[in-house]
């Protein structure tokens, strides 16, 4: 069974999501203060999705994230200093301080970049895909979408090529409910989006995203069917996020306390240590330490980013071309 | 002859059936939500045809309602048998299996002659476990199901109509089933079919696939022409719906003393080697413990009871399943009788 | 003498000579080699027009026929060279940037300044542009101009068989993303062409013809027209300096300015619409950097604003001609104050 987790990758899973929740609560906070320049789109509630499909990863697999990107590059495993300080604009970002919170990359671990445009990775992993087919590679490529993206043309087309190539591409769509503020029930037209795939010649498979061990699960099979030559899968992740669109959305588009039940019974992190503390898999000692060093790690984080130095006005002009 | 005042009829659809990892780990099929609403409207021109005048449904947030109610203001333009007034259930829907159990206990408080249900051994043993005496039509939305006839659903339809209207009685329309009651970690489940324990430790996906995680299997029946896990079951030593008893199975390892070894499609297009260390007779009415140490327990095929060493699972197989519709019987009584003529 | 091949073959020359050299480079595009999941031939057109005919066989799996499927296929070659491949990405006509250009500015441009200079995306898009063939209003345009205005993709556009296969070759060594402009109605013309691998650098601007008395800039086809036009002004005294930009991305400025700095005199003349174009952008280069040297006002040749229409009645005036550009230089010569 080959996504039975160890003691070692139940700890890892849980840090992750932990990472990512604690990134988000932090910038949910510190962006209230002003000090953040821009915007950001924050995955706090989404957590078990980017964990649970990056786990099966390499750095040689590539993901294709979207504007709610913080919880992918953490998953990934971009550096979470150099994430903090690309949000904060400085020149130890990520980026430089080019990028910012819709455009972290790190390419040396797989990470094509979140992408401010809705729908835009969707081709973008087709091609990397193609070029681990053509290269002989096992490698795979993962786009994470959202159920706004899904109703974009550029996913339809690349569904279409990756069943025309049989790519190596695993299509993740996020529905977490809502494209900014208009709801997916009304936006998606067959409702599942997991629906569409049959249509693209492909399984479509919807699972539950608070459950890290049910996205883990389904992910391991469309993953490892990907490495074998199987072929392109598209999951829906049922989630929802715990923020607004952006910070600063008020949600006043969703129930009163749709967020405050959801968090209360659906939890991924509350469900996931309480599975694997009932199952005698971990303690809640070992949880505990955990959460610590986290908030020790993200404290640190924001400390830095708020010294560094931001970028040079010469920096302005580099990075355009590789020689012009 | 006339039969006046027919009763109202429910009609329960799963939104979430058909699109669970067996798309991806067996070749089952997708069950799109809009061929959902079109059996809906396939069962309700059945019912129309027998008078049927009133229809209750369970509200949905993914489509099928939204499609049924486009689907009558169609039919009101064009059709000239009318269908019953469908009434969508006034309740909260919560996307859970609550909507199924809050749809079933509206429709049996105001006294619906029968419940059609669409969806799969889940979805059906929802139902069973709030539906008391009230008969069911069972349609299957997918192949990867042992409880629900996979047939068409105008003639389920048609045999609901014969039974809604009076013209078959409940005694001729009707077959009773068993059930299994699993006891375990404080919980209490019902299956219809089966009850496996497995080693998985965790409900993640909730399918069951993968031939080295089964520790143990308990079937109310065993048909040898089925697709899941009862299959194993069926193909060890068939046991009809109607028989008292059931059927339990403990895996062994390949390779064990004793051990046979054979092929079961476990799910659609899934053909895998199992090995049984021995079988027998499961009676009604008593209580099993399972041996197993920690694991999973999953009914009807899905995960859902995690339990740890130390914890007690217990199985008991009774006959206090639901009433299910005959189609094939119902509509033989009816032709026999010329029951349709018009 | 040397040999002498046309355009298109220069353009397949450089892409077989580089596939062989180098075999991460790809082929892909619409009908690109034509057949694929059909029962009758395949490579059965090599290319709309058979520019890439013949490489399929020479290059198995290497030549990709994508559906028409723009975003999604321009996308996917940018995506591919982001993760090992040098792909050289067809798209049809340059008209169907519209349904694509979001994977070309918005993702190709932008990743290496996005992410902070840690991106390489040497993908190179040929595509075929201009007007002449009869092809109405969506398959005619230039939209160079379009192109050259985003930062982070370099524009190219070969004039003559010479420069098609040195500057594609160049193009598919580039690591970064470069547009490959090719002109249908220079398939067949036919010019000197080394048989050896070249490569003609970016940034350099050709001059044609040197000349004292004023200078034509242009570019792609135009440079025929530009080249015809100075030989009949030689005629009545008048020495015209006509450059070929080559490449509008990166841009010779010195190589324009220095020449107006010596002729006083500026002609531009661009097949595109005239605004926000190639011709104004030039205009308005010379109008800030070499004012004082200038003796005239600057005179565009451009197409009307207006799109390419279909009648050859109405094509043939839409497309500035040799009459147009020895008018403008007639004019300019003649200005005084």
């Amino acid at each position: 069974m080959a996504s039975e987790l160890t003691k070692d990758r139940l700890l890892q899973a849980y840090r992750t999501m932990r990472t990512i929740r604690d990134f988000e609560d932090r910038l949910h906070a510190d962006f209230a203060t002003g000090e953040i320049p821009g915007f950001v789109h924050l995955y706090a509630g989404e957590e078990a999705s980017a964990t649970g499909i990056c786990m099966h990863l390499g750095k040689d697999d590539y993901i294709a994230s979207t504007h709610r990107g913080h919880g992918h590059c953490i998953a990934k495993g971009v550096d979470v200093m150099g994430m903090m300080a690309e949000i904060w604009g400085k020149k130890t970002g990520t980026c430089r301080g080019k990028g910012g919170s819709m455009h972290i990359a790190d390419l040396s671990l797989g990470m094509m970049g979140a992408n401010g445009i809705v729908g835009g990775g969707g081709p973008l992993i087709c091609g990397a895909a193609l070029a681990m087919k053509l290269r002989k590679l096992d490698d795979v490529a993962i786009c994470f979408f959202g159920d706004g993206a899904s109703n974009q043309g550029t996913i339809f087309e690349a569904l279409n090529l990756a069943t025309v190539w049989n790519l190596p591409a695993i299509f993740v769509a996020e529905n977490n409910g809502y494209a900014e503020a208009t709801s997916s029930k009304y936006s998606v037209a067959c409702d599942n989006i997991a629906d569409r795939a049959s249509a693209f010649g492909m399984p479509g498979v919807i699972v539950d995203g608070f459950d890290f061990f049910a996205v883990h699960e389904a992910a391991g099979e469309a993953i490892e069917r990907a490495r074998k030559g199987g072929g392109p899968t598209l999951l829906e992740v049922k989630l929802s996020r715990y923020y607004g669109h952006f910070e600063g959305d008020q949600q006043k588009y969703r129930a009163p306390n749709e967020v405050a039940h959801i968090k209360e019974a659906k939890d991924c992190l509350t469900t996931f240590a309480k599975r694997v503390t009932g199952a005698g898999q971990l303690t809640q000692a070992e949880l505990s330490a955990i959460d610590a060093e986290v908030a020790a790690l993200i404290e640190e984080s924001v400390r830095r980013a708020k010294s560094d130095p931001k970028p040079a006005a010469a920096d302005l002009m580099t990075d355009v071309y590789v020689s012009y | 002859m006339s039969y006046s005042n027919p009763a109202s009829v429910g009609i329960i659809a799963n939104p979430a059936s058909g699109r669970d990892i067996r798309r991806l780990t067996a070749k089952a099929t997708v069950f799109p939500t809009i061929e959902k609403a079109n059996m809906i409207q396939r069962v309700l021109g059945a019912l129309g045809a027998f008078g049927v005048g009133h229809v209750m449904m369970m509200p949905d947030m993914t489509g099928i309602a939204a499609a049924v109610e486009r689907a009558i203001v169609a039919h009101r333009a064009e059709a000239h048998i009318p269908w019953p007034a469908v009434e969508f259930l006034n309740m909260d829907i919560s996307e859970s299996v609550t909507d199924t159990f809050n749809a079933v206990d509206l429709m049996v408080a105001r006294g619906v002659a029968a419940i059609v249900v669409l969806g799969g051994d889940g979805t059906h043993r929802a139902v069973a476990m709030r539906c008391g005496d009230v008969p069911i039509t069972t349609l299957s939305t997918g192949t990867n199901n042992a409880f629900p006839d996979l047939r068409e659903a105008t003639t389920a339809g048609f045999a609901t109509g014969l039974l809604a209207s009076g013209r078959v009685s409940r005694a001729e329309a009707t077959l009773a089933n068993k059930r299994i009651v699993v006891e375990a970690c404080g919980r209490c489940e019902v299956a219809l079919v089966d009850v496996c324990v497995t080693r998985h430790m965790h409900i993640a996906s909730r399918a069951v696939w993968q031939p080295e995680a089964l520790e143990e299997l308990f079937v109310a029946f065993a048909e040898p022409d089925s697709v899941g896990l009862s299959s194993i079951a069926g193909l060890l030593q068939p046991v009809r719906r109607d028989e008292p008893h059931g059927l339990r199975v403990r895996f062994g390892r390949a390779g064990g003393s004793g051990v046979r070894r054979f092929v079961a499609p476990i799910a659609p297009g899934l053909l895998e080697r199992v090995s049984v260390a021995k079988h027998g007779l499961m009676r009604p009415g008593e209580r099993v413990r399972v041996v197993s140490g920690a694991g999973t327990v999953a009914v009807d095929g899905e995960r859902e009871i995690e339990f740890g060493r130390g914890d007690t699972v217990e199985v008991m197989l009774d006959s206090n399943g639901p009433r299910t519709i005959d189609v094939a019987r119902t509509l033989h009584i009816a032709a026999t009788r010329g029951l349709l003529d018009v | 003498m040397a040999r002498k091949i046309t355009y298109q073959q220069a353009i397949n020359e450089a892409l077989a000579q580089e596939m062989a050299r180098d075999s991460s480079v790809i082929v892909m595009g619409e009908d690109n080699h034509g057949g694929e999941g059909s029962p009758g031939e395949q490579d059965a057109w090599g290319g709309v027009l058979g520019v890439t005919k013949g490489l399929y066989h020479k290059f198995p799996g290497r030549v990709i026929d994508t559906p028409i499927s723009e975003s999604g296929f321009i996308g996917a070659a940018i995506g591919a060279a982001t993760n090992g491949l040098r792909p050289v990405a067809e798209l049809m006509f340059v008209d169907f940037m519209g349904v694509c250009f979001d994977q070309i500015f918005n993702q190709a441009a932008k990743f290496r300044y996005m992410f902070g200079g840690k991106a390489e995306t040497p993908v190179v898009i040929r595509t075929m542009y201009g007007a002449g063939f009869r092809a109405a209003a969506q398959h005619s345009q230039c939209l160079y101009s379009l192109f050259t205005h985003i930062p982070g993709l370099k524009v190219v556009m070969p004039a003559t068989p010479y420069d098609a296969k040195g500057m594609l070759i160049q193009a598919i060594r580039d690591n970064d993303p470069v547009i490959f402009m090719e002109h249908k109605m220079l398939y067949t013309l036919e010019g000197e062409v080394p048989e050896e691998s070249y490569t003609v650098p970016f940034g350099e601007a050709n001059v044609v013809r040197e000349g004292d008395d004023i200078t034509v800039v242009t570019l792609g086809r135009m440079v025929h027209l530009a080249d015809q036009a100075a030989q009949a002004m030689q005629k009545n005294g008048v020495h015209v300096e006509v450059i070929d930009l080559r490449t509008t991305s990166p841009l010779d400025e010195a190589t324009v300015l220095e020449s107006v700095e010596r002729t006083g005199r500026l002609v531009v003349v661009d097949e595109s619409n005239p605004r926000c174009s190639m011709a104004s952008d030039i205009a308005g280069l010379v109008a800030q950097k070499a004012f004082g040297a200038l003796k005239a006002p600057i005179e565009q040749v451009t197409a009307p604003h207006v799109p390419p229409p279909f009648s050859d009645a109405l094509e043939d005036i839409y497309i500035p001609t040799v009459a147009d550009i020895q008018g403008a230089i007639g004019r300019v010569m003649e200005f005084r104050r």
